[in-house]
């Protein structure tokens, strides 16, 4: 009987997972968000955002999995309220400026306060490390570095290189993530 | 099939209102928490949503955290597609917005919806995001409200001009910037996005005269396409029309043009608004009421209640120019609409023959019972005019009023009624015996304190120069026996009042007054001791002094208070007189003078604009042979300081200045004085009337604001010199640096015959008058400048700063000869003038 229902599941495509993109202002959260929205935007195309004051609610099917992914704002003083949407969250998509050196610290301590949250204690983390098209930009080895993964323990995660304007690396972290979300279940 | 059925089961209850009968805040919020859960389920949380703003507009209060915690888990719901619930939620974040904390979250989905594809959501959207927007935040979204306004689809632009015309208190200077956006909506060819557009314009430029000038201009020229805009334009016009009444005829142009308009509505609105236009004459008004004429035989019963309603209201100023409508208001008299039949009715009533009076007061009475209270103060203001225009027919009148005092009704309609009845009694002396035996009957169960006390008093004034002032006795005495402490005093004092003015009844008074002596109210005992005693000396002086004039004085003043009598105008007067008195004595150098006694001090008036860096008032202080002109100066800069302050006076020849006394030293906000002291011309022949041009000369110095101590010793050069006097350049070689002198050119102090009057209150103005005797008067007349009888009264007892008697300061509308008596101490005569 189980069997079957999850037989069922699998075939109507269950109910959509739950997916945060976090980060600080300017990361380039939006544009991940609308890159995945309008997978016809081609390669190579600018996508052009405004800081998002509050949040942007978007659905976003990848490979017959269907995506709830909120964008929210990464301004100071929109950080806050990023708790007021924690629950019942499947995956956080981290995003970093990989050219902002200044605030990689701040960057850092955003993660781990949020990371200790009990309602995110089985979400998947995905750290992107963006805009490696700008020149300076970490490595994805010195971003994973800055923002102490090693530390991480007990938590499914991985970390991606990507350039959000040029839409390079998005999709093979798209496809670690359905994968990391299949296996979970 | 099963949920099928619980689901029907479910609208059922929801459609027959049982839903909402017993909704409870807290258990609303608890299912509130169904918004957090994915997925959405639309249809419930759309119900939750209802149930929160149903409860939110019974007036249920929401605490901010409650709030702001419904208002997060609301945003969750931007999640679902689904569009009935979307707009749910927007009217939900217009009603939280106000309670709610960080209401600015969903500023970017908000954003995004105003902008999007989907037509539904986009001006609901924009209304919400205004709701949630302050001046700080507007500007990061000025660019879409600017496109908003210019959408093609017209709810889209209406809805950005009406969140802007919102916005417009809390950051106006934003708005102005959208004026061109808004021309061009204003140009559109949608009905309602011209009118908002213009709105809008005329909002921005409200408070600049000339702006609306033009905006008006531009718009009556352009023949506006939405009747709503030109009403609106109408209603502009109005008021440009009556701040200004002098311009030329453009306007009134305009509002005729209006009336000849293919919309009902823009008909209307220019017809009521030449009607209530105060510069209309019956040259403007015919073609108002030709058009108010045809609406009253319009099958539209807003149309016949608007244009009867309105034709009311020209009754009551010109019933001349109603009397061609008759024929059409008598067949509204028998019209469905109660509300329009009433106003038929007052409208004939105004209108009509005295023959036809006692036909309409039987129609009246048929239904008057039917409707409400405020058309039946109507139907009594209207007999009220009545009652002046023909006053042979009070008899009628006084009946059918009395009977409409039996029955039930609220204050405002009873006080209506009494009004009219004290009228009548004061205008017509043939109606005064019957008018007050009415009265006598009404307070005899009168639930109102307030009327109850008027009555009483009127009684007290009126009775006893009745023919039988005995028979109020009894009527004034049950009030004392039976009713409010309010009341009992105001009996108390009507009773005295006949014991002073009719001699037969002194005695049985006083036994009254004596009983009232028990009453458990102190100043129901207070007043019965008082009058008992002026009443026992017999003087009549004594009696007419402090029964009658306490009277008159009391008159007109809300009588709320119990102590009200007690504290008599006159004495106030007298402190401030002796305070300011003793002040002029205290000055060593103008105590000094011969003065003699002060005769009056006048109220100060501004020499300065009130907001201006240095303020001076003037007190005009008169003596027997000398004015004494007190300048009260304040400076109100705090970093400055004044030494040496004069006010040096031009002298009007006749004039005589006596001594000066300057200020030493003004500080901040501390007021100081300036006195000038100047003798009156001898000759009694010339006019005591000057004009003093007055300047104020002073030095500034540069000082601590905190301290108030000077910078240096010299004075400092400043750009306040408004007077470029010669003396300025003399003083300032000779002086060597050491001072600067200034001076500040001050509003003319004029010296009238006002302030050698003083009002007295005279309690008894005929005999007065008649006690002067014939070699005493003069008669004179005079041509006065002013347009209406209310006008010149009001200015006259001004101009004269005396006190009107007897009440004549109140002009009766419409009549062309009034009756102004005016008592004066100075020279002891009395004025009587016939306008």
């Amino acid at each position: 009987m189980g069997g079957l229902l999850s037989y069922f599941k699998s075939l109507f495509g269950s109910r959509e997972m739950r997916i945060l993109i976090l980060g600080l202002d300017g990361a380039g959260k939006t544009t991940i968000l609308y890159r995945q929205v309008s997978p016809e935007i081609l390669v190579g195309e600018v996508v052009t955002t405004i800081p998002t004051i509050g949040f942007n609610v978007e659905q976003v099917t990848y490979k017959n999995l269907k995506f709830q992914v909120w964008d929210l704002g990464g301004q100071t003083s929109i950080r806050p309220y990023w708790r007021c949407y924690y629950s019942n969250t499947d995956a956080v998509i981290y995003v970093v400026d990989s050219a902002d050196r200044d605030r990689i610290g701040i960057s850092k301590q955003e993660l781990v306060s949020m990371l200790e949250e009990e309602e995110l204690r089985g979400a998947v983390l995905v750290v992107l490390a963006n805009k490696q098209d700008l020149s300076g930009a970490m490595s994805v080895a010195e971003v994973h570095q800055a923002l102490g993964l090693d530390a991480l323990r007990a938590r499914t995660f991985q970390i991606f290189k990507t350039s959000a304007t040029k839409g390079e690396g998005l999709d093979t972290a798209m496809e670690w993530l359905a994968n990391a979300l299949t296996n979970k279940k | 099939m099963n949920s099928m059925k619980r689901d029907k089961k479910d609208e059922e209850e929801g459609g027959g209102g049982g839903l909402f009968s017993s909704l409870d805040k807290t258990t609303v919020l608890q299912e509130a928490r169904l918004f957090n859960e994915t997925p959405v389920n639309p249809r419930k949380c759309t119900q939750i949503l209802t149930k929160i703003l149903y409860l939110l507009m019974q007036g249920e209060e929401l605490g901010t955290r409650e709030a702001t915690d419904t208002f997060f888990a609301m945003t969750k719901l931007f999640q679902s597609k689904d569009i009935v619930l979307r707009r749910m939620v927007y009217l939900g974040i217009k009603e939280l917005s106000t309670v709610a904390e960080d209401v600015i979250i969903v500023t970017s989905s908000l954003t995004k919806d105003m902008t999007g594809k989907e037509d539904l959501y986009r001006a609901a959207a924009i209304r919400a995001l205004c709701s949630i927007t302050d001046s700080s935040m507007l500007q990061s979204i000025e660019r879409y409200m600017k496109q908003a306004i210019v959408d093609k689809s017209p709810s889209v632009s209406s809805a950005g001009l009406v969140s802007s015309l919102h916005l417009m208190a809390s950051s106006g200077e934003i708005i102005r910037r959208w004026v061109n956006e808004a021309q061009e909506a204003a140009n559109s060819d949608n009905m309602l996005v011209q009118y908002h557009a213009i709105g809008l314009l005329y909002a921005v430029r409200k408070t600049d005269r000339l702006a609306v000038i033009k905006l008006v201009s531009k718009y009556t020229s352009l023949a506006v396409r939405s009747p709503f805009a030109t009403c609106m334009l109408i209603r502009i016009a109005c008021r440009l029309m009556e701040d200004d009444p002098d311009n030329d005829s453009t306007y009134q142009d305009f509002l005729e043009s209006c009336l000849r308009h293919k919309s009902e509505m823009v008909i209307y609105e220019a017809a009521h608004a030449i009607v209530n236009l105060k510069r209309t004459g019956a040259r403007e008004l015919s073609p108002a009421v030709s058009v108010l004429q045809l609406f009253c035989s319009s099958p539209k019963a807003t149309l016949r209640f608007a244009a009867v309603r309105t034709l009311n209201k020209v009754a009551m100023r010109q019933p001349t120019a109603v009397t061609a409508c008759n024929l059409d208001l008598e067949n509204l008299i028998s019209d469905s609409n109660r509300s329009v039949a009433t106003l038929a009715i007052t409208t004939l009533l105004k209108t009509g023959a005295e023959s036809s009076i006692d036909r309409l007061m039987k129609q009246i009475a048929s239904f008057v019972s039917e409707i409400s209270d405020e058309f039946k103060v109507v139907v009594v203001q209207a007999i009220r005019a009545l009652c002046v225009k023909f006053p042979r027919k009070h008899g009628v009148l006084m009946t059918f009023l009395s009977s409409l005092l039996r029955e039930e009704g609220g204050l405002d309609y009873k006080a209506a009624i009494a009004d009219t009845l004290i009228t009548i009694i004061e205008e017509n002396p043939e109606a005064k015996e019957t008018g007050l035996a009415h009265l006598c009957e009404f307070i005899e169960d009168c639930e109102h304190t307030a009327l109850a006390v008027r009555i009483l008093h009127l009684l007290g004034k009126e009775g006893p120069r009745t023919n039988k002032p005995s028979r109020y006795i009894r009527f004034i005495y049950n009030r004392v026996i039976l009713e409010n402490a309010c009341v009992r005093a105001a009996a108390v004092s009507a009773l005295a009042r006949f014991g002073a003015l009719v001699d037969e009844l002194t005695t049985n008074i006083l036994v009254l007054l004596c009983r009232c002596e028990m009453d458990s109210d102190d100043e129901v005992r207070d007043r019965a001791a008082y009058y008992r005693c002026i009443l026992e000396n017999q003087d009549r002086s004594l009696s007419s002094h402090f029964i009658l004039n306490e009277f008159q004085e009391g008159e007109g003043e809300p009588r709320e208070g119990m102590l009200m009598t007690e504290k008599k105008p006159s004495a106030v007067t007298k402190t401030r007189q002796e305070t300011l008195a003793q002040q002029l004595l205290n000055i060593p150098a103008l105590a000094a003078l011969p003065l003699g006694q002060l005769f009056k001090s006048s109220m100060p008036t501004d020499l300065t604009e009130s907001e201006t860096e240095y303020v001076v008032q003037c007190i005009k202080h008169v003596f027997p042979q000398h004015v004494v002109l007190q300048f009260e100066c304040r400076n109100t800069l705090p970093d400055q300081l004044l030494e040496n302050v004069r006010i040096s006076l031009e002298i009007p020849a006749g004039f005589e200045l006596v001594s000066e006394i300057p200020c030493p030293r003004l500080e901040y906000n501390t007021p100081g004085n300036v006195y000038s002291c100047i003798r009156l011309p001898d000759d009694p022949q010339l006019a005591m009337e000057g004009t003093f041009e007055a300047t104020m000369k002073f030095v500034v110095k540069d000082c601590d604001p905190n301290t108030g101590l000077p910078d240096s010793d010299y004075g400092y050069d400043d750009e306040y010199i408004v007077r470029n006097d010669p003396e300025v350049y003399f003083l300032f070689p000779l002086r060597f640096l050491e001072y600067f002198w200034f001076y500040l050119q001050l509003e003319e102090v004029e010296v009238a015959t006002g302030d050698f009057l003083v009002k007295v209150i005279e309690g008894d103005f005929q005999s007065a008058w008649d006690g002067l005797g014939e070699e005493n008067q003069v008669t004179e007349t005079f041509e006065l400048p002013y347009k209406s009888l209310e006008e010149a009264v009001t200015k006259i007892v001004k101009f004269l700063s005396l006190h009107p008697s007897e009440r004549s300061d109140r002009v009766q509308a419409g009549k062309t000869t009034h009756t102004l008596y005016l008592s004066v101490a100075s020279l002891r005569f009395l004025l009587t003038s016939f306008l």
